[in-house]
């Protein structure tokens, strides 16, 4: 039964999902790595770019300037104004949006074929010519700080913000500056500061730019060459010479009043990147422990003891630089102690007796089956290149990936859990009432 | 299961946005298969009835992937709920996944451990109107999650052990819910506009309710509501329907039509004889005012043209909130839509204020935006803009199974599943004048619940 599952899936992968490597083209274009990916959808262009311009990269001085300069781009060109801009947009139903991340600003965008041109001139024009005016500047800081305030009581980023700060040391990239941090400097950000940021970050040199659905290749190729020519400079992103290493065993309470839910992270720096050996069976071993429903902790925490309504662990943030490992759920305040005990004695006999034959081939078939259902959108399949070419592969890797995962071995993935996994050196953050709980 | 209680969309606004006409293959007159009737199609959706038992089937073949999405729609949610059962549609639908006889996990078989091996992207909600199961996955395994789904329509484990353990996660689901104040005042808002309809209660139900309703009146719940004839099932993907049909009698027709007519939902809402307030102060950093209006039923011919007002409103920066409240620097974010419901829908307008703008002045701001439309109406280009988006949102309906299943389950819910199909068309036919019109109509100060989130300082910030 199980090989006849796994054998489906394959068979699947190895039909309409074949060769996507060979289906999609990649060429550099204006000195950006672009990749365009015809599939059978009609009518509809899926567009997702990345550049290293994230918040990692912001000058002590003033850690808000990636993320105002990020705001700052629809909000007006050196030839539009905003209202401009969304209304060639709202005419046809298409839309642009950026983001910043750690490491990238990212730029999503939706349209019709037809309308392909008009979005890729507009993404072209906001990237590269924004008009960064005064007057939007204000309103963007604004906007900016009533944003930080809002997430000042949410339990989950708060708690996310404290782990990270717990785990990766000064200087490394993933480790996240306070809200009360982003708070000060977005109030004395000035222009200048992001004119500066701009000019130095944003360019094609390290820019991905990824184009899926009813695109026509041709077409798409020369209005990137046109819109982007005699675009120059841009960073490579941060790779820390040092990976990050536990340091001992911690707690950090973030006591937030009024919660009745309490935002629960345990976990540790993995010193990995998602290359690195060991880290895919990493991945797969975590799986067994805190992937969807039949997880583990999931098994245990949540349908046999009640305990929560969600918990899962897994790795983050390793696609550039070494990442994180963590278990993140939510308890009731009365709960907290049994639940976080419930989810170390889960924890440890994970760590120490490993998976087992049936849980690895499972959670396999079922990480190879969710990955190939998630190539059935154009979206899905945008991210699965962008998320690909961050961790430094080629495209062969699409159509490699199921193979990797089958491959691996119970040994790999117990020898992978041991090797990089301490539990008695991770870090506690509970975030909420934690007061009520006794902690 | 991590069911997602879809409590009312005011915060998320133009629920039916993405509704347009559909891009699936268009179909005649449906496929003959012995056992069922065809009703009716619609935009390449073709409708059948399970002869034996009253199932109702939606067929939407799309080939572009080797994909299905699955999906069992139940005619039951929180509205079917009466004091002491509220959230008891909910917690049903979490014990749905505790195993039935021929699908559980001592088996090796159940539910999500099925799903899960195969890699299906899979789920379940709760709403007013509708209680619905889903699951996206290769063609290969479409029968293996149509034989369980169809097993724990009618011989689902119902325990009283599983009804304890299960109580302690719906009722975290519930706390982590009240983590947001924006969520407690949007409870409370409707609680207030709702008088004596079942949606004055939340879909996840009262606390103490969640702790205390007993396995039997889950059994009884179980028992009257989970039938083939107050069921619909969708299949949107690589099918040969045929094919699917046959796997669906296969497996959903061995259950008789429910012994018992599906008991209906009688009461009525007595008129609102004045403007209504709610005030919600709890620790904070920014305030919210939402201004709720009740509009008439989903399907309710009104329905496009409000659904127009509220693009113009909300959709982009030329929006006119965006224009009058984020731009102006009262707002951080401000938008408006209907929340469509088979019954008296909900209107919310709403904005979440800018540091240092006052309550006072956002609702101000807001209501005088409406008034605008009451009084001057709206544009020709405004109408414009909003067909053209609607006409674009139709191609993006193209792109994955989930996507149509998931939108044709909220017209299934509000009782019409071939508004998926018309009801973009009908925006298409929206007139300036329409707008004004639901406008003066339905946006009266006297059927108004009006409500804030003020918040106060934390007694004391931690680290």
């Amino acid at each position: 039964m199980r090989y006849t599952v796994l054998a489906a899936l394959l068979l699947a992968s190895g039909g309409a999902w074949a060769n996507m490597a060979a289906q999609a083209q990649r060429s550099h274009v204006a000195g950006i790595d672009l990749i365009t990916d015809r599939t059978t959808v009609k009518d509809v262009v899926v567009i997702v770019g990345v550049l290293p311009a994230g918040d990692a990269m912001a000058d002590p001085a003033n850690i808000a300037i990636p993320t105002l300069t990020g705001m700052m781009l629809d909000r007006g060109t050196e030839s539009l104004d905003k209202f401009a801009i969304s209304a060639q947009l709202e005419n046809v139903g298409a839309e642009i949006t950026f983001s910043v991340a750690t490491q990238s600003l990212e730029v999503r965008a939706k349209c019709l074929k037809k309308d392909l041109a008009l979005v890729l001139g507009l993404i072209a024009s906001e990237l590269r010519k924004p008009a960064l005016a005064p007057e939007e500047f204000d309103k963007a800081k604004q906007q900016f700080i009533g944003a930080l305030q809002g997430s000042l009581q949410n339990t989950e980023s708060r708690a996310e913000e404290a782990f990270g700060r717990a785990i990766f040391p000064e200087g490394h990239p993933n480790r996240p500056h306070p809200v009360a941090d982003f708070l000060s400097a977005a109030n004395i950000a000035t222009l200048d500061e992001v004119k500066a940021f701009h000019a130095k970050y944003y360019g094609p040199a390290h820019m991905t730019l990824v184009l899926v659905g009813d695109v026509p290749v041709a077409e798409a190729q020369a209005e990137v060459a046109k819109d982007f020519a005699g675009w120059s400079g841009g960073q490579d992103y941060i790779r820390p010479a040092q990976p990050a290493a536990p340091h001992g065993p911690r707690e950090v309470p973030v006591v937030l009043n009024d919660k009745p839910s309490v935002s629960v992270i345990l976990g540790q720096p993995t010193g990995l990147r998602y290359r690195d050996p060991g880290a895919l069976a990493l991945r797969v071993g975590t799986a067994v422990l805190g992937r969807g429903f039949t997880g583990r902790l999931m098994g245990s925490v949540r349908d046999k003891e009640g305990l929560t309504y969600n918990i899962s662990a897994g790795l983050a943030e390793d696609s550039i630089a070494d990442g994180s490992w963590d278990i993140s759920a939510s308890f009731a305040p009365e709960l907290l102690n049994k639940g976080v005990a419930a989810t170390r004695r889960e924890l440890d006999k994970w760590w120490r007796d490993g998976v087992t034959d049936t849980e690895l081939t499972e959670h396999k078939q079922g990480i190879i089956g969710s990955y190939l259902v998630s190539l059935s959108t154009t979206g899905g399949v945008a991210g699965a290149i962008v998320t690909a070419l961050q961790r430094g592969y080629d495209l062969n890797w699409l159509d490699q990936y199921p193979d990797a995962v089958n491959a691996l071995t119970r040994d790999e993935v117990n020898t992978a859990i041991k090797t990089h996994i301490d539990p008695k050196a991770m870090v506690l953050v509970e975030a909420g009432s934690v007061a009520a709980a006794g902690h | 299961m991590r069911s997602k209680v879809r409590i009312s969309t005011a915060f998320a606004s133009c629920l039916m946005a993405a509704a347009a006409i559909s891009s699936i293959q268009p179909s005649v007159a449906g496929v003959t298969v012995p056992g069922f009737s065809y009703v009716k199609s619609s935009g390449g959706i073709d409708e059948y009835r399970l002869d034996s038992n009253g199932l109702t089937v939606l067929l939407a073949p799309d080939h572009s992937a080797p994909v299905v999405t699955f999906q069992v729609t139940y005619q039951v949610g929180s509205r079917n709920e009466v004091t002491g059962t509220t959230g008891a549609t909910h917690i049903l639908e979490h014990l749905m996944f505790k195993g039935s006889e021929g699908y559980n996990d001592p088996k090796g078989n159940s539910v999500k451990q099925f799903l899960e091996r195969v890699g299906g992207q899979f789920n379940a909600n709760t709403s007013n109107d509708r209680t619905t199961y889903f699951a996206t996955v290769g063609r290969e395994n479409l029968e293996g999650y149509i034989a369980i789904e169809a097993d724990r329509m009618r011989n689902l484990w119902l325990h009283e052990a599983d009804r304890q353990s299960e109580m302690t996660v719906v009722r975290n689901e519930y706390e982590r819910g009240k983590n947001d104040p924006d969520n407690v005042l949007l409870e409370e808002v409707t609680a207030a506009a709702y008088v004596a309809l079942p949606y004055h209660h939340p879909v996840i139900g009262w606390k103490s309710d969640i702790e205390h309703v007993p396995i039997a009146k889950l059994h009884d719940f179980y028992d009257t509501f989970y039938w083939p004839n107050n069921a619909t099932v969708s299949i949107v993907g690589d099918i040969d329907p045929a094919a699917a049909l046959a796997l669906v009698k296969k497996y959903y027709g061995v259950y008789p039509h429910s012994p018992q007519p599906i008991p209906g939902m009688y009461t009525e809402e007595p008129a609102q004889t004045g403007a209504r307030r709610v005030t919600i102060k709890r620790p904070g950093e920014l305030g919210t005012v939402v201004i709720a209006h009740k509009v008439p039923n989903g399907r309710d011919s009104d329905q496009p043209a409000l659904e127009m007002l509220d693009a113009i409103l909300s959709s982009g920066k030329n929006a006119r909130l965006y224009r009058a409240l984020v731009d102006k620097g009262i707002a951080l974010n401000a938008g408006s839509g209907t929340d469509l419901r088979r019954d008296l829908s909900l209107h919310t307008a709403y904005a979440t204020l800018a540091p240092g703008a006052t309550h006072m002045q956002a609702e101000k701001a807001l209501l005088a935006e409406i008034d605008r439309i009451k009084t001057s109406g709206v544009t020709a280009a405004e109408v414009a803009r909003v067909k053209q988006q609607f006409i674009a949102a139709d191609a993006y309906k193209r792109d994955g199974t989930a996507g149509v299943a998931g939108e044709l389950n909220e017209w299934i819910a509000v009782g019409d599943w071939t508004l998926y199909v018309t009801f973009p068309q009908k925006v298409e036919q929206v007139t300036p004048a329409d707008v004004q019109r639901v406008a003066k109509k339905y946006f009266e100060e006297d059927q108004s619940t009006t409500g804030w989130f003020v918040p106060v300082p934390q007694a004391g910030k931690g680290s």
